[in-house]
């Protein structure tokens, strides 16, 4: 309170000139009654008139009572007898003295605790109306920014000063900084060391962090600090609990349109995946769907009337094309279905332990009911061994090798497939006694559509997915795949490895 | 081959059609519906043998109609399917369906498919009667408890046994994994399938020349088990 007692120092010489002026007006009128004989009773009104005022406009109670004093001594020096000096002739003057400088300081300080309850409540009422219109206008923001923006705009206003926010975006991967520098403009930009910031404010666990210049308030959502706002040091807002408490307020609404919106904003956006997602299912299923039961009849059809054909007849030849050609379709289809799928990683790989030699035999089988007479040696451990995969996958991996292998070797041609184990990981090898790969190929046989040149012409053409969905698979396992030649002979080696260890993530 | 009356239940007419010819020369009697109310109502007016049937038809879901089947029949249920999720087949397989074969199909293979499912009904019949199964070297004398390969006796464990002997008793149908789980090891069991693979693996290393190029018990990836039988 003592601070308050005064205004600011260097109004004070103003106010010492404004008492004076206010006491040689009331004096002024006093010698006006006393000109028109009025009583002096008059004369004392006027002088405790002019302590009233000089309460009323000075803050502070000192003033009033300094005001009572020189009314009380002016009065004594201009109009009691002996004039013009601060003696008095009748002692009964000093009762009136007494009294008049008793009702003056009475007065006065009702007058200034009655300004003070005004100012106060006026004071009040700014704070609520700041802190009503920032939830009212945080309320209809359109976004974090807005929010961000509205936010240190009410605060640098209230407290009269260049308030600045740290935010992160809706998707809490972006921070930015945005700075008040006056009614219209603010600096905004992105923070670029996003992850040191994150951590700070993560760490925020007080109510502010006192920095150089400035202090560092939280804004604290439901799950996770959202950002900071920051204040200069001059405001001193930590010595005031008033201003303290509604910058908390403000600070928590500000969050609160946060929290809300990056809410409606995630409610949203699963709504938008769940749909596209859907969309995607229909039309992927309705794709396998509509294409595979026209296909199945073409195949079926063309298989029927080939049974029912002499293998001399030349109709025999043509139905064999129908039969063949409606066939890769049918892989092409499938291989497309195959690499979308796992390309948009919704087909999440679920890995178990399987049994190393099942999922060789079924894909070994697979090859052996399309193509007959082929010689595949196995050379896997004795002892069973698991691995942790997806059985369907590295069963189609293994098995698109193979045909891949077939493709490029003769039929009298050996082809291997062998397993090998250390202690991380497993490797798979298959390899053929082939042309091999040339030199111009190998960087590309992985890429989608790649597909070798070979002189055989467009029968035996592949769609060049085969490797390309290997090489997808093998790697959401966590693995490596690797094409190259054969040193020991002419052929060409494929080798995957997976790793041994389940990872969580894996 | 026999006159067993073959339903197929399926809403595409031109797989119908070629299915009906293959089935008509093979000696077999075609019946068809085109969707789940027409299928039921012959399952009671008709005397059906086997049921070929599609999942996806246009009043019910295949599925449910094999369910209403399984209330009262055990008619041979072969699924004609192009679902391709492993979840679809083990989930038929499970409720009850003999076979599953992807859309498309070849008509060779649904054949043998056929086949293997009418054997079946017909080895029911005389199981008790023929406690002797035998399927190309391999020879399973039931009740002596003994395992021939080739003539020559091999000593199996309890265990591997009782598998071998599931595996014959389904020859050529497709057991899951879950139902192999339940019959040796009992319901309460759970969902570990590696004490099942690792008994597989011994087993086929008796039973095989090699383990990994099965001649005989075949590997259905992400489904379970079949016993090659022919």
């Amino acid at each position: 309170m003592i601070k308050n007692l005064f205004l600011k120092k260097d109004n004070l010489i103003i106010n010492v000139l404004l008492i004076a002026i206010i006491m040689f007006f009331a004096s002024l009128i006093g010698y006006l009654f006393r000109f028109l004989g009025f009583p002096e009773t008059n004369i004392v009104i006027v002088y405790l008139l002019a302590v009233q005022i000089i309460a009323w406009l000075f803050h502070g109670l000192l003033y009033g009572i300094t005001g009572s004093l020189i009314a009380t001594f002016t009065f004594n020096f201009f109009f009691t007898d002996p004039y013009y000096t601060f003696t008095v002739n009748d002692p009964s003057y000093i009762i009136t003295f007494i009294i008049m400088t008793i009702i003056a300081v009475i007065t006065s300080m009702l007058t200034s605790h009655a300004r003070q309850s005004a100012f106060s409540a006026k004071e009040k009422e700014a704070e609520t109306r700041a802190l009503y219109e920032l939830t009212n206008d945080v309320t209809e923001a359109k976004g974090v920014d807005q929010i961000a923006s509205l936010s240190i705009k009410a605060i640098s206003v209230f407290f009269d000063c260049q308030a600045a926010i740290l935010y992160f975006d809706s998707n809490h991967t972006e921070l930015n900084y945005v700075q008040y520098v006056n009614v219209e403009h603010q600096t905004r930009r992105k923070v670029d060391d996003i992850e040191k910031l994150a951590e700070r404010l993560k760490n925020l666990q007080t109510l502010y962090i006192e920095g150089k210049d400035f202090f560092d308030f939280p804004i604290r959502g439901q799950e996770r600090t959202l950002g900071a706002i920051r204040l200069p040091k001059h405001i001193s807002i930590n010595k005031d609990q008033n201003k303290l408490k509604l910058l908390l307020s403000m600070i928590e609404s500000t969050a609160l349109a946060m929290d809300r919106f990056n809410y409606f904003e995630q409610r949203f956006k699963d709504r938008e995946e769940a749909t596209q997602e859907r969309y995607r299912s229909t039309l992927l299923r309705s794709i396998s769907h509509d294409l595979r039961t026209p296909l199945a009849s073409i195949i079926g059809t063309a298989e029927m009337l080939k049974s029912m054909t002499d293998k001399e007849d030349d109709r025999f030849t043509f139905l064999e094309n129908i039969y063949e050609r409606s066939n890769w379709l049918h892989a092409l289809v499938e291989n497309i279905l195959h690499l979308t799928k796992i390309q948009e990683g919704k087909l999440n790989i679920k890995k178990q332990p399987e049994a190393v030699e099942e999922v060789i035999g079924s894909a070994i089988n697979r090859v052996v009911n399309m193509k007959e007479n082929r010689l595949i040696k196995v050379n896997i451990p004795e002892q069973i061994l698991f691995v942790p995969m997806d059985a369907k996958l590295i069963e189609q991996v293994i098995f698109n090798l193979l045909m891949n292998a077939i493709k490029h070797t003769s039929v009298k041609k050996e082809i291997t497939v062998s397993v090998e184990v250390n202690d991380t990981y497993a490797l798979f090898i298959i390899m053929d006694q082939g042309e091999g790969i040339s030199p111009d190929d190998l960087p590309y046989i992985f890429q989608m559509f790649y597909t070798v040149n070979t002189n055989k012409g467009i029968d035996d053409k592949g769609i060049g997915l085969g490797l390309s969905i290997c090489q997808t698979i093998v790697e959401a396992h966590g693995g490596v795949i690797e094409a190259r030649n054969r040193i020991d002979c002419r052929g060409a080696l494929f080798v995957f490895k997976l790793p041994l260890e389940v990872n969580e993530d894996g | 081959m026999g006159e067993e009356k073959i339903l197929v239940v399926e809403d595409d007419k031109q797989i119908k059609k070629f299915i009906r010819y293959a089935l008509e020369k093979e000696g077999y009697i075609y019946s068809g519906a085109d969707n789940a109310q027409d299928a039921l109502e012959i399952l009671v007016t008709e005397d059906i043998q086997l049921i070929l049937l599609d999942l996806g038809l246009p009043d019910f879901d295949g599925m449910e109609v094999l369910e209403k089947v399984r209330e009262w029949a055990d008619i041979p249920v072969i699924i004609i399917s192009s679902r391709d999720q492993d979840e679809d087949k083990v989930k038929a397989l499970d409720q009850g369906a003999d076979d599953y074969l992807t859309k498309p199909f070849s008509i060779i293979e649904l054949l043998a498919r056929i086949r293997v499912a009418i054997r079946h009904i017909n080895k029911l019949s005389t199981d008790n009667l023929k406690p002797i199964f035998t399927i190309g070297n391999l020879k399973l004398d039931v009740e002596n408890h003994n395992f021939y390969r080739e003539g020559e006796r091999l000593h199996l464990t309890p265990m591997e046994f009782k598998l071998l002997e599931i595996l014959f008793k389904n020859a050529g149908k497709v057991l899951t994994t879950q139902n192999i789980i339940r019959q040796i090891w009992g319901p309460g069991y759970g969902n570990d399938t590696q004490a099942l693979r690792t008994l597989m693996a011994g087993l086929r290393r008796k039973v095989e020349e090699n383990a990994a190029k099965p001649q005989y018990i075949i590997t259905e990836i992400g489904i379970g088990y079949r016993l090659r039988d022919e």
